[in-house]
């Protein structure tokens, strides 16, 4: 395995585990801390922010899902 | 002439750690942001005071139930005069037996299906346009990755919305028909 797709992954890996550590203290009521669907739910009062998190939704499925393909899945 | 910090770094790693560096900001900034906005609700301007449940709502979404502002855990609740009591984090509100949950709609308040269509489709339109801006200004401004890279970005997520999109309408429509029966 190359270099940088090894530091990539333990990248990706410690801002998931930081987000499930921080969900998982809030719903454990463990520190107090507002759980994430608190946090969207101030973030989705406001239009732009709708609009980020949908862009964000729609750039994540397009990313995994559907990238390399093309309209009409034509190969 | 050896390049210094980032610019050291090959095409590969730039396009690797960039979008992820950017993508990382973007979402810590919205929870960043949606934080703030939790432990600081926006306080009515004086004189106009607002509708219990609406004090730091610019936009109310239609037809759907709505909790008070939230209060920071730890917190004693700090509730201005006039408005809706404060629910923790995390915790359902305090709703008398027998009294339906939902926020009743303000007079000025926009209800129903039209509504309802009016936002989702302004959320669908805003955040494609959102991205395409990013896409774009990624694509011009940072590497371009391909020639088909804008291509497929258009095409890609525009084939991803018409995938989803009647999937959310067919939903939404047995959800609203199960809560009538």
């Amino acid at each position: 395995m190359a270099r940088y797709p090894l530091i990539g992954y333990l990248v990706w890996l410690i801002l998931f585990g930081a987000l499930f550590t921080w969900e998982g203290l809030a719903l454990a009521r463990v520190t107090g801390v507002p759980s994430l669907s608190d946090v969207f739910r101030v973030i989705m009062r406001y239009p732009f922010g709708r609009w980020a998190l949908f862009a964000l939704w729609l750039w994540i499925g397009w990313h995994f899902f559907i990238r390399g393909w093309h309209f009409l899945l034509r190969a | 002439m050896a390049p210094d910090g980032i610019l050291a770094l090959t095409t590969a790693d730039r396009q690797a750690l960039i979008p992820m560096s950017a993508g990382y900001l973007i979402l810590m900034s919205a929870l960043a942001f949606g934080l703030y906005r939790l432990y600081h609700p926006r306080e009515a301007p004086s004189g106009a005071e607002s509708p219990p449940g609406q004090g730091e709502q610019p936009e109310q979404a239609p037809a759907t139930p709505r909790r008070a502002p939230a209060t920071p855990p730890g917190r004693a609740p700090a509730t201005p005069p006039g408005r809706a009591p404060a629910t923790p984090p995390g915790r359902a509100p305090a709703t008398p037996p027998g009294t339906a949950p939902a926020t009743p709609a303000g007079p000025g308040q926009r209800t129903g299906r039209a509504a309802l269509a009016r936002q989702i489709a302004s959320t669908v339109i805003g955040g494609y346009l959102l991205l395409m801006a990013v896409i774009v200004a990624y694509y011009f401004g940072v590497a371009r990755v391909g020639p088909g890279f804008l291509e497929s970005a258009l095409t890609g997520t525009a084939l991803l919305l018409g995938l989803a999109a009647p999937v959310f309408v067919a939903l939404s429509w047995l959800a609203e028909r199960r809560d009538r029966s």
